[in-house]
C-alpha cells in the first residue's frame, strides 16, 4: 500500500494516475479498485481479454465516464481539464465520424480544435490518409477509418495519446503499417497507451504492459515478463510406479504441478526446457502432451499464481 | 468552436435533399393550398387574403421543418455512432455540438423563409409593406428558435431507429393541428380549444399579427416563451444526463 503523501507525489509527476478507483455497471464491477501510473515517454500496453474492462479503463481516463470511487488525474488535474489543455490526443475503439464531409474537412476541424494544433497537410501525411483526404468520411473502409481516427487523435502536439484497440478491422500489413506510425509518436516523446487484447501486438510495441483481468491489475511489467507469463504452456504425462513429486517439484521453468493418480499435469514457462529436465531424470513419461495456454488461461494462470502469493 | 460551426453550415446547404424539403417543399405546398381561392378572398375573422394568411403558415411550416427534422435525427444518430464521443475528446465546449448544429438549422430555415415570400409576393401579389416583410422575417426566423430546441430535444430523447417516427409524429401534430397547413378556424370548437395552446399555432400568429399592423397577441408571445423555456431546459437536461452516461 502506497501512503498517501507517495500518491500525492505520484499524482504530480504521473502522466495518469489512478487510485484505487472503481466503476460499476449495475452488479457487474468493470473496474475494481484499480491504481496504477504512467509515466512520461513510455509507451504502455493495456492488455486483457474482451470484457476485462479495458473501454472502461480509457473512458475514465479521458472523463466520459465518472468513477463511482476513487480518484483519476491526468497531468495532475481532472481529465477534462487535461484535454482542454490540449495534453491528451485519443482515439476511441469505433468512435464515430461526422458524416457527409471530406477526410480533409475532417482533420481540419480536428487541427483547429488542438489548443496546440499541427498543420493539416503534416497531420493527414503522417496518418497516411492523403490520398484519401477528399473523399467522404462515409465512403471509407475499416481501416480507412482507423487511420481518420488517428489523424484526429494526433491532430496536435498532444503530450499522451490513447488509443483502444486502434488495429481493429486491419489486416496484417495494415496493422504493421500502423505500428510503424504510432512508434513514431513514441520516438518524439509522447507517452502512449493503447488497449489492446494481442499480446504480440503488446510485445511488439509497448516498453511495459498493464494486463487487466475482471477491472483488476493482474500483473504489471517488460513485455518480455508478461510473456514469459502468459507464454505458458501445459504439460501432461502418465508415470508408473511411485511418483516422485519432490523430483518432479524441482523441474526447471515449472509454475504448477498437479498430481493425480498416474497423471502429472505440469504448467512451465519454458516447455522445452522442462521435459527435457524431465527425461534427465530417468523417468519414461507416456502420453506426453504439451499444449499452449490461450491467453484467457494464460490469465487465469497468472490470476492463480498472484492469489497463491498473497495467501 | 466557429470551425464545427463552419463544417455544419457546409455540410446542411451541401445536403440537396434536405434542402428541398426545407427550402422548395413549403413553397409548393404554398401555391397547392392557395390555388383554391381567388386573390380577394378572405379568411374569416381576419381581414387577411387566403394568399396572405396562408404566406405567413407556409413560411413558418418551412422554418419549422428545417430547425426540426435534420436537428433531431443527425444528433440521435451521431450521438449512437460515438461522433459525439469523439468531439468530447476535443477543447470543444459540451454546448457547442448543440450550437453549432442551430446554427446550421438556422441558415436552412432562413432560406425557406424568404423563398415562401418571394413565392407569394411573385405569383400571388402578396402586397406589404417594406417594414411588415423585414419583421416577418425576423420573427419566423427568431421563433424558429424555439422548435431548434426542441430538435435537440428529440435528438437527445431518442434512439437512432425511433427518432424518425417520433420527429414525423410531433412535426405533422404541431404543423395540422397549430393550424399550419389549414387555419384552426375550419376546426371543431373542442379541437380549437386545444390547438390556441400549441406552439406552432402561437407562431403563426406572431407572423399574422405584423400582416395586420397588429400588436403581437400577448398570449401568443407567452405560450412561446414557456414552450422555449420547457424546450430548452428539457433539451439541457437531457443533454447532461446524456454526457453522463455516456
Amino acid at each position: 500500500m502506497t501512503t498517501t503523501a507517495e500518491t500525492a507525489a505520484a499524482k504530480a509527476t504521473s502522466v495518469v494516475a489512478f487510485d484505487q478507483v472503481t466503476k460499476s455497471y449495475g452488479n457487474v464491477r468493470a473496474v475494481d479498485g484499480l491504481s496504477l501510473a504512467l509515466h512520461p515517454g513510455e509507451t504502455v500496453a493495456l492488455l486483457g481479454p474482451n470484457g476485462a474492462g479495458k473501454s472502461t479503463t480509457l473512458d475514465l481516463l479521458l472523463g466520459l465516464k465518472h468513477a463511482d470511487s476513487g480518484t483519476v488525474s491526468v497531468f495532475g488535474t481532472g481529465p477534462r481539464e487535461a484535454i482542454v489543455a490540449g495534453r491528451v490526443g485519443a482515439m476511441l475503439q469505433s468512435g464515430g465520424l461526422m458524416e457527409e464531409v471530406t477526410v480533409a474537412e475532417l482533420v481540419r476541424l480536428a487541427c483547429d480544435l488542438h489548443p496546440k494544433r499541427f498543420k493539416v497537410q503534416d497531420v493527414m501525411a503522417r496518418a497516411g490518409v492523403s490520398q484519401i483526404a477528399d473523399r467522404k468520411v462515409n465512403k471509407l473502409s475499416g481501416g480507412q477509418a482507423q487511420r481518420v481516427r488517428f489523424a484526429l487523435a494526433t491532430a496536435g502536439d498532444s503530450d499522451l495519446i490513447v488509443l483502444d484497440e486502434p488495429t481493429t478491422g486491419m489486416d496484417v500489413s495494415a496493422r504493421q503499417a500502423f505500428w510503424a506510425t504510432m512508434r513514431e509518436q513514441a520516438d518524439q516523446g509522447r507517452t502512449v497507451l493503447f488497449a489492446t487484447h494481442y499480446l504480440e501486438e503488446a510485445d511488439a510495441i509497448a516498453d511495459r504492459v498493464l494486463v487487466l483481468h475482471r477491472g483488476r491489475l493482474l500483473a504489471d511489467g517488460t513485455a518480455a515478463e508478461i510473456k514469459a507469463k502468459a507464454g505458458a504452456r501445459s504439460v501432461r504425462f502418465d508415470l508408473e510406479g511411485v511418483i516422485d513429486e519432490t523430483a518432479l517439484r524441482g523441474l526447471p521453468f515449472l509454475t504448477s504441478l498437479d498430481v493425480s493418480g498416474q497423471t502429472v499435469r505440469i504448467q512451465s514457462a519454458d516447455a522445452d526446457a522442462t521435459v527435457h529436465a524431465l527425461y534427465g531424470l530417468g523417468v519414461y513419461p507416456r502420453n506426453l502432451e504439451v499444449a499452449g495456454l490461450g491467453l484467457e488461461q494464460a490469465f487465469v494462470a497468472i490470476t492463480e499464481a498472484e492469489e497463491a502469493k498473497q495467501s | 468552436m466557429t470551425s464545427l460551426i463552419k463544417l455544419e453550415l457546409a455540410r446542411a446547404l451541401r445536403n440537396r435533399k434536405f434542402l428541398f424539403f426545407s427550402v422548395l417543399y413549403p413553397s409548393i405546398l404554398f401555391l397547392i393550398f392557395s390555388s383554391s381561392s381567388g386573390s380577394d378572398d378572405r379568411v374569416d375573422g381576419t381581414g387577411l387574403t387566403v394568399a396572405t394568411y396562408l404566406m405567413v403558415s407556409m413560411a413558418s411550416f418551412g422554418a419549422l421543418t428545417a430547425v426540426l427534422m435534420g436537428n433531431s435525427e443527425r444528433i440521435a444518430k451521431e450521438r449512437e455512432s460515438g461522433w459525439v464521443r469523439q468531439l468530447r475528446l476535443t477543447s470543444l465546449p459540451g454546448r457547442g455540438y448543440v450550437l453549432a448544429k442551430t446554427a446550421g438549422a438556422a441558415v436552412v430555415s432562413l432560406p425557406s423563409i424568404v423563398v415562401v415570400f418571394a413565392v407569394a409576393g411573385a405569383i400571388k401579389h402578396v402586397r406589404l409593406d417594406a417594414w411588415q416583410w423585414l419583421a416577418l422575417t425576423g420573427v419566423i426566423w427568431a421563433g424558429s428558435l424555439v422548435f431548434a430546441a426542441l430538435g435537440v430535444a428529440i435528438g437527445y430523447l431518442a434512439s437512432g431507429d425511433a427518432v424518425r417516427p417520433i420527429t414525423m409524429i410531433i412535426y405533422f401534430g404541431l404543423s395540422i393541428l397549430g393550424g399550419l397547413w389549414m387555419p384552426s378556424t375550419t376546426f371543431p370548437q373542442w379541437l380549437q380549444d386545444i390547438a390556441e395552446w400549441l406552439p406552432t399555432h402561437a407562431y403563426a400568429a406572431l407572423g399574422r399579427a405584423i400582416e395586420q399592423s397588429q400588436a403581437p397577441g400577448a398570449q401568443d408571445i407567452a405560450v412561446l416563451a414557456v414552450y422555449f423555456v420547457l424546450f430548452a431546459g428539457g433539451a439541457a437536461w437531457l443533454y447532461r444526463k446524456d454526457t453522463l452516461k455516456a
